[in-house]
């Protein structure tokens, strides 16, 4: 089994709203993939989906060939007990558009809490590990800081250290850059690179096509739920076949070089 | 005005009155730290997927909110001991009123405080293998106590007031001693102008305290 994420059929509305249509999709693993596409096409959604933070209507979601949720007889999607979903979620590291960090605990015991309070590691093997991490995301002189001291860019790297910190075999990022402030955006580019190229198997939805260019196996764009196409990125990006995806990147390609400092799309919900 | 205020009678009561503080106070510390308990779980469940469970905690919320305080004290104290055959000292009772009456509000308090926490703190909580008893307590709570401050000081504000009718069952608390002083010495005003300045000072004390630990945790924001 190579596939670190199979998903096949895949459903999922938000009442009569569609957002995904029978979406397929595999990430082999090692493999960067990055998910494109315009705000309400879906993509953060199927993203979502894969660490069931929403649950699917329909389809099959295996992460690492382990199922991330039951199949009813009439191919609906169960969600699992708590325990196990929590077992498995514990597999998958996530990066939010927002952080998310925890704003009562300093930066190594946000790091450290996943480790401490779900995998029973000892308070002082998880603050090497925590320490280790975050040195790793390049803030090893920030142990002690709390989030609200950090600048966007430090608090995404502190939220990927807390990722990493319970070993994960996938890395999901929902739009990791879209909240910062442009000049921050490069340090934290710099450090999802560094965990493509030590191989770790990523699933990224992002703006920065510059990057998808550069890092990604293969980019996928969806457009109203649906993948409309996929492939190599020199290939999507320099020779697109579906018309929608030229118009995309033509309208994205045009407002990057036009106006740097947008930032901020809203996350789809 | 005609009326000569004559404060000796509180001075040479003093020593009687003080007693009473320390009964205000115990029932109020006592009940206030009941409230908190009932409270957290009226508010947890008020926020439960489990219909049948929040459901009853509004019916709860909305039972001790639209009763009279004084009602739920004599109610508490005739019929526990019908209902359970258990006869509790009438302090018992009016702590378990009005930690009943203040769990209610502070069951409104938590679920308020709760929900203000963003969304995104409990996702990422879970995507990092916390369970639902871990993110509550790790993530959700210690956030929704900073929100919760001021609200519960409000709440214990009120506590110490309404612990006042504990008086018209015979528990001899400030209000009750402060009764009884009026009717011997033939100085109700005096008495009872003491007696008010008695629970300003508590409730201010109480206040105060408040806004000191409330800055001290806004350090760590």
């Amino acid at each position: 089994m190579n596939l670190a994420v199979d998903i096949s059929s895949l459903s999922k509305s938000f009442g009569k709203n569609e957002v995904l249509k029978k979406i397929d999709l595999q990430v082999e693993k090692g493999h960067v993939v990055v998910m494109i596409g315009a705000s309400g096409s879906g993509k953060t959604t199927l993203l979502r989906c894969v660490n069931v933070l929403e649950t699917p209507d329909r389809g099959t979601v295996l992460v690492n060939g382990v199922a991330m949720g039951d199949t009813g007889v009439d191919g609906s999607f169960i969600r699992l007990s708590e325990r196990a979903l929590n077992q498995r979620r514990s597999e998958i590291g996530m990066v939010f558009q927002r952080f998310n960090l925890f704003p009562h605990l300093t930066a190594i015991e946000n790091v450290m809490i996943g480790p401490v309070m779900a995998r029973g590691l000892g308070k002082t093997e998880a603050r090497t590990l925590a320490t280790d991490q975050l040195a790793r995301v390049g803030l090893a002189d920030k142990l002690d800081s709390y989030p609200s001291r950090l600048s966007g860019g430090q608090q995404q790297r502190v939220a990927i250290a807390r990722a990493l910190a319970m070993k994960p075999q996938l890395m999901l990022f929902d739009e990791p850059t879209s909240a910062l402030d442009p000049e921050l955006v490069g340090e934290v580019l710099e450090t999802m690179r560094q965990l493509a190229e030590e191989g770790m198997t990523m699933l990224i939805v992002t703006h920065e096509m510059e990057f998808a260019r550069e890092v990604a196996d293969r980019v996928i764009f969806l457009h109203d739920g649906c993948i409309v196409e996929e492939g190599r990125p020199d290939v999507i990006f320099s020779n697109p076949q579906h018309e929608r995806t030229r118009s995309f990147l033509r309208r994205t390609l045009r407002h990057r070089m036009g106006f740097e400092a947008t930032g901020t799309d809203s996350p789809e919900k | 005005m005609g009326y000569r205020f004559d404060f000796n009678a509180v001075l040479s009561n003093w020593d009687y009155l003080v007693q009473g503080l320390w009964v205000t106070l115990l029932v109020t510390g006592a009940a206030l730290l009941a409230s908190l308990v009932v409270g957290l779980i009226v508010g947890v469940l008020r926020l439960s997927q489990n219909r049948v469970l929040s459901w009853i905690s509004w019916a709860y919320v909305e039972l001790m909110r639209n009763t009279p305080v004084l009602v739920q004290l004599v109610w508490v104290y005739y019929c526990i001991p019908i209902l359970t055959g258990i006869d509790f000292s009438v302090i018992t009772s009016c702590v378990i009123a009005l930690s009943l009456q203040a769990g209610a509000f502070v069951g409104e308090i938590v679920r308020g405080g709760i929900r203000g926490v963003d969304k995104g703190q409990v996702e990422a909580a879970r995507t990092i293998g916390l369970s639902s008893f871990q993110t509550l307590y790790r993530i959700v709570l210690p956030q929704a106590l900073r929100r919760m401050l001021a609200p519960l000081v409000n709440e214990a504000v009120s506590l110490v007031k309404n612990s006042s009718l504990v008086s018209v069952l015979g528990v001899s608390d400030l209000t009750y001693r402060a009764q009884v002083l009026a009717t011997t010495t033939f100085r109700p005003i005096e008495i009872f102008t003491v007696l008010a300045l008695e629970y300003l000072v508590v409730c201010a004390l109480l206040s105060y305290a408040a806004s000191r630990l409330e800055r001290r945790l806004a350090v760590s924001d």
